[in-house]
């Protein structure tokens, strides 16, 4: 499908095109079509090189899941900043959390997944759709049609996306640099005794089958500890939650209403300092 | 109560003039009009003190004439108030070095480290004591005539403050007994002068007259500092005394006795010469000679009985005490002695013709004082004893009757409202009759007429001038004397019988080899005695040309004299009554009873061997009276032809002159050439300097200080207010953050 | 039941944590780029879930629940600010009348002109406002801090 290049010839590449692209088709005031179909031709070949970047999981599909979940993610979060409309970018946005729900869902936080579709879509970008209705003026603004330098930020960006996916694709070359601790590793030990003798040492994916005996040695292993991917996950998560952290719950409910009280005194003082505000600049036009 | 010692006098001399301006100083605003009374008590007392010493020195010295008359020894008394400065083995005289080694080696320390000490150390000899006698008994004549004078001034008590520290600084000059002090007190008066020239300094001729005055004075005191360093390298001391080390040798001083006796102890050769023409710069310098008297017209801005005090009778004879002083040391260099004669001649000349187109009667008198300075300086110059003795005998009655003469001019000014010019004058004797009568005599002492002092005086440094020229011819003046120095005549003939046989003998094995003298010569000489004699015609013809004009002649008086044209009140009129007496009889007294001559011999300066091998009798010269009398008379018939009884501000006979008037009016334009040669230099340099200071020292620093404005105006410009911006530099941070993290993970 | 892949698998982990880079570095160039404060939310909210991504992936591959958590309080963390932050939005467009961040320059050197975007098309522009015609023989005022806060040149 792609040509076999060395990795890091092929993350400069990939992230050079969506440099390129989100240079492309950031909003710079004036409109060009040809402009628009490059960049969008040079985010797919950005696309592809990252997907070529990626590891192959082992299962089709699996990897089918998670690329099509990863995808939208993606797509979407490129969409949603590069699209003028603040609107369409709100939406793209919900799309995009769609996809991240599908990542942690593959990545088998089930809970997670599934809160940050009802905590995002549901209450914060409803919110942000609220204030847009109230905000947002016919048409597009001005202030919509142009970026703020679109090429250093674009260069920037993929600067940092190279940098981490370099770092990032360090994790196989030198798994000591990360080798999970004692519990994973129990459970990698019992899955390699399980399933495939002759390769227990190596944290390389092609060992890494997953399976169920795999997952109940891995458990048997580590004990009724907390696991995140045992049938009762969310309320392991809950009694981890409310055991070890319960003190930052707290503090987390405290601060959620220091919001609430905070935003309601802003809004409160911010009409009395509006007033103030309109008087002192018809005072200086006055003058 | 008992009797004071003589050092315990000599210490109170200039005390108390300096207790006196101290309290004048201090008190000036309470006493107010009586600021007067602390200076003038204090000089006085200072007065009586001086005359006191100077009759016991001369008893010490002994009479001239007389049953007791005895050979003349030096007199001399030290006295240390304390010792300023010491340091151990300073000096190491060189091995080779003949000079540094006293003439007699004493204890044999000759060539041992010696110890650099300043001790302020007071003398007193002959020279000395009539010095200090002339100082405080001129100064507390003119300071009782500054009580009218000064009658009203707003800087009364610092007139007199200032005029009771010159007295003070004038008495420690005369009286010092080491170079260094010497030193400090010749910047002293020379910073009295100053303060006087520019007393009303709020005129700015005064204050540019009082800065050229210091200005040139200090090319001179180079000089002078010049000619101690010189000193101490060569002699290893700065004391004029002997000092008894404490081991018991004695430490010979540069004009002590122990080093006088031995005829090679003082250096002659280059350096010797080096010294002393240094020394003759800074005399130039202080005594107003040729080149550097620019300064002394110019002071006559200041008060006149400064100008009477400071800048007639005492500070400008500061130069001819330096020299008289140092005659050892010139008569061991031929050539500096007769450069001092030339200068003093040529100078006596020079400034006789400015002054004969000076219209101003105080400047007329300053020329005066320069060209009769010249002549002491030409007396000086012939190195004999009798040119020395001379030099001091017309220095002393120059005091007198040019103290006189510019108190008169004082009094002149004064009445007609601070008008000098003589042009506005006319027949001011029916005005004013004692200034008229005091002035004349002041006038026929200075021209050289016949009884009166002026004569007597000028007539020896004819005398003396003639005797080089002539050194054979002069001897057939006297029957008696043979012309070799060997055997004199008397009265000096007893003097020389014991101390001119061992000075010859010294001589004639002298350290170092006489060089052949280049300028001292019988024919320099006589080209020096026919400029002199010609001066004295000069000095006659503008003296009674200042008489003339203003005395003589249909009377006429200034409008801004006002109600004030009338005689000087008693105050100021009794010290130019006091004066005249002096002036008219000093010259015959003190030549015909020799008694001042006879008196300095006695100075230890005078009575080295070398000096003493030039005595020659005492003797009237009937022909070179005639012929000063003569020029006197010729310069008096001129300027009666030309002023007396005219219109002063009519045409002049000076018209005659043609372009030599104008070339002496501008006096011969010396100013113009110091300007050209010295100050307008010097002022572009400045001018370079300052534009060097403005454009590249300032410009270096304004750039500095530039500097960080403008990397502030690069910087500035990212401070758009643009949050994103911001947040975009705060990414290219983070961004440098992890590439640095990425690379250390890089393994 | 998802797919599962077993704990400690860097395959998975490095492709979730691409994922998270990669949405991280996208709400990145938003926040940067883009001028409305709303998009510039959504942006950062992106970024947010980059991490979040990111946290979930390393808590599979170390099988505890410390990701999890951590996640959790993002949520909550995000859910304050968001409330908090539309607030100053709305304050901030109520001045203003604009939800653009390059709205609010007066923080900028007092010397240096106030940014204008010099990029809009022309037919983008506001409608020219001409000018009142002044009389005759009188220099129009001209009102150059107005002529400053013009959007458009």
């Amino acid at each position: 499908m792609l040509p076999d290049l060395s990795p890091g010839v092929l993350l400069a590449g990939a992230v050079t095109a969506a440099a390129a692209s989100l240079w492309l088709l950031l909003p710079r005031g004036a409109e060009s079509r040809a402009a628009r179909w490059l960049g969008l031709v040079l985010g797919a070949v950005a696309l592809a090189g990252l997907v070529a970047a990626g590891r192959r999981l082992g299962s089709l599909g699996e990897e089918g899941v998670f690329l099509t979940v990863a995808l939208v993610a993606v797509v979407s979060g490129a969409a949603t900043i590069v699209t003028r409309s603040p609107v369409y970018s709100a939406i793209w946005f919900a799309l995009s959390l769609a996809g991240v729900a599908g990542v942690l869902l593959v990545l088998g936080a089930q809970f997670l997944g599934v809160a940050t579709i009802v905590v995002y879509a549901g209450a914060i970008l409803v919110m942000f759709l609220f204030v847009l209705m109230l905000a947002q003026p016919s048409g597009l603004a001005s202030y919509d049609r142009v970026s703020n330098e679109p090429l250093l930020s674009a260069v920037a960006g993929a600067v940092l996306l190279g940098l981490l996916s370099l770092s990032i694709g360090r994790l196989s070359s030198d798994a000591s640099c990360c080798a999970p601790p004692t519990r994973a590793a129990a459970v990698v030990t019992a899955a390699g005794n399980a399933v495939s003798p002759g390769s227990r040492r190596g944290l390389s994916e092609d060992t890494m089958k997953p399976g169920a005996e795999a997952t109940g040695s891995a458990q048997a292993a580590a004990g009724d500890a907390a696991d995140p991917l045992a049938v009762d996950q969310v309320a392991r998560l809950g009694g981890e939650l409310f055991g070890r952290h319960l003190l930052a719950v707290e503090v987390a409910g405290v601060l959620l209403l220091a919001a609430l009280i905070g935003a309601i005194a802003i809004v409160a003082r911010g009409e009395a300092a509006l007033e103030d505000d309109r008087r002192l600049a018809a005072e200086g036009s006055r003058r | 109560m008992q009797p004071l010692s003589p050092a315990t006098l000599l210490v109170l001399v200039p005390l108390l003039p300096l207790v006196g301006a101290v309290l004048t100083l201090a008190l000036g605003r309470v006493l107010g009009s009586r600021a007067h009374l602390p200076a003038i008590a204090g000089i006085a007392a200072a007065a009586t003190v001086a005359v006191m010493l100077l009759l016991g020195t001369s008893n010490q010295v002994g009479s001239a004439h007389g049953p007791h008359a005895e050979p003349v020894r030096p007199v001399e008394m030290i006295t240390t108030l304390w010792q300023w400065a010491a340091v151990q083995d300073a000096y190491v005289p060189p091995a080779s070095s003949a000079a540094a080694i006293p003439g007699t080696a004493v204890g044999g320390a000759g060539s041992a480290a010696r110890a650099f000490t300043i001790p302020v150390a007071l003398r007193l000899d002959p020279l000395t004591a009539t010095l200090l006698a002339i100082i405080t008994c001129i100064g507390l004549v003119v300071a009782v005539y500054s009580i009218g004078y000064m009658h009203h001034d707003p800087g009364y008590p610092r007139f007199f403050a200032v005029f009771s520290l010159f007295v003070f600084s004038m008495s420690m000059l005369v009286a010092a007994s080491n170079f260094l002090v010497v030193y400090v007190f010749w910047e002293a008066v020379g910073a009295c002068s100053y303060l006087l020239i520019g007393f009303w300094f709020t005129k700015p001729e005064a204050a540019r007259a009082a800065k050229k005055a210091f200005l040139v004075n200090r090319v001179g005191d180079f000089g002078l500092a010049i000619a101690t360093f010189l000193l101490w390298m060569t002699y290893g001391t700065l004391d004029f005394h002997d000092t008894l080390s404490p081991d018991g040798t004695i430490l010979p001083g540069i004009l002590g006795q122990t080093r006088l006796a031995d005829a090679g102890g003082i250096v002659g050769g280059a350096v010797g010469t080096a010294i002393c023409l240094c020394l003759l710069l800074a005399a130039c310098g202080k005594s107003a000679q040729l080149p550097l008297h620019v300064w002394l017209p110019d002071a006559m801005e200041g008060p006149t009985p400064a100008s009477a005090l400071i800048h007639a009778a005492t500070m400008v004879t500061a130069g001819i005490y330096l020299v008289a002083r140092s005659a050892p040391l010139f008569v061991a260099c031929p050539d500096a002695l007769a450069a001092v004669s030339i200068v003093g001649a040529t100078t006596a000349l020079v400034a006789g013709l400015i002054a004969t187109v000076q219209n101003d009667l105080k400047r007329v008198l300053a020329y005066s004082t320069i060209s009769q300075l010249g002549y002491m300086f030409a007396s000086l110059g012939t190195g004999t004893l009798l040119g020395f003795t001379a030099a001091i005998f017309h220095l002393v009655t120059h005091a007198f009757f040019k103290a006189l003469l510019f108190l008169g001019a004082g009094s002149v000014m004064h009445s007609m409202g601070g008008v000098i010019d003589m042009r506005r004058f006319g027949g001011l004797r029916r005005v004013m009759p004692i200034t008229a009568a005091t002035f004349l005599i002041g006038s026929l002492a200075l021209a050289g007429v016949a009884p009166f002092s002026g004569f007597f005086s000028k007539d020896e440094i004819l005398a003396t001038l003639h005797a080089k020229g002539w050194p054979n011819a002069h001897g057939e003046h006297h029957d008696a004397a043979p012309a070799s120095h060997a055997s004199l005549s008397l009265p000096l003939e007893r003097v020389r019988s014991t101390s001119a046989p061992a000075a010859m003998r010294l001589a004639s094995h002298a350290r170092s080899p006489a060089p052949a003298a280049i300028l001292d010569t019988p024919e320099t000489f006589r080209t020096l005695f026919w400029m002199a004699l010609a001066t004295a015609g000069l000095t006659a013809f503008y003296t009674f040309r200042a008489v003339f004009m203003t005395f003589t002649g249909p009377t006429r008086v200034p409008d801004e004299a006002g109600h004030h044209a009338h005689e000087s009140p008693p105050v100021m009129a009794l010290p130019l009554m006091i004066l005249a007496v002096p002036s008219a009889v000093a010259g015959w007294w003190l030549f015909s009873s020799q008694w001042l001559a006879h008196f300095l011999t006695a100075t230890p300066s005078f009575s080295a061997p070398a000096v003493m091998a030039t005595a020659v009798p005492h003797a009237f010269h009937m022909d070179l009276a005639i012929q000063g009398s003569l020029a006197a008379a010729i310069g008096i018939v001129i300027a009666a032809i030309g002023h007396l009884g005219r219109r002063s501000d009519g045409p002049q006979m000076e018209r005659f002159l043609g372009p030599l008037q104008t070339f002496f009016a501008n006096r011969c334009y010396i100013d113009q050439l110091y300007a050209g040669l010295v100050v307008r230099p010097l002022e572009g340099l400045a001018f370079a300097a300052a534009l060097f200071d403005r454009f590249v020292i300032d410009g270096l620093v304004n750039g500095i200080a530039r500097l960080p404005a403008a990397l502030g105006g690069v910087v500035r410009r990212l401070q758009a207010g643009l949050l994103q911006r911001y947040a975009l530099a705060g990414v290219m941070g983070v961004l440098a953050i992890v590439f640095v993290l990425a690379w250390r993970l890089r393994g | 039941m998802m797919p599962l892949v077993a704990a400690g698998s860097t395959a998975l982990l490095h492709n979730a944590l691409l994922v998270g880079a990669i949405l991280f570095a996208l709400g990145l160039v938003g926040i940067l780029t883009r001028r409305n404060l709303i998009v510039m939310f959504l942006s950062a909210e992106l970024m947010l879930q980059g991490i979040s991504v990111s946290l979930v992936a390393w808590s599979r591959y170390h099988g505890d629940f410390g990701g999890h958590v951590l996640v959790i309080f993002v949520l909550t963390v995000a859910a304050c600010e968001a409330a908090v932050a539309l607030v100053f939005v709305l304050q901030a467009f109520a001045r203003t009348g604009r939800l653009d961040a390059a709205a609010w320059q007066a923080l900028r050197e007092a010397t240096l002109p106030r940014a204008v975007d010099h990029a809009l098309p022309a037919s983008d522009a506001i409608p020219p406002r001409w000018p009142r015609l002044a009389r005759a023989g009188i220099e129009p005022p001209a009102d150059d801090a107005a002529a400053l806060e013009r959007e458009h040149v």
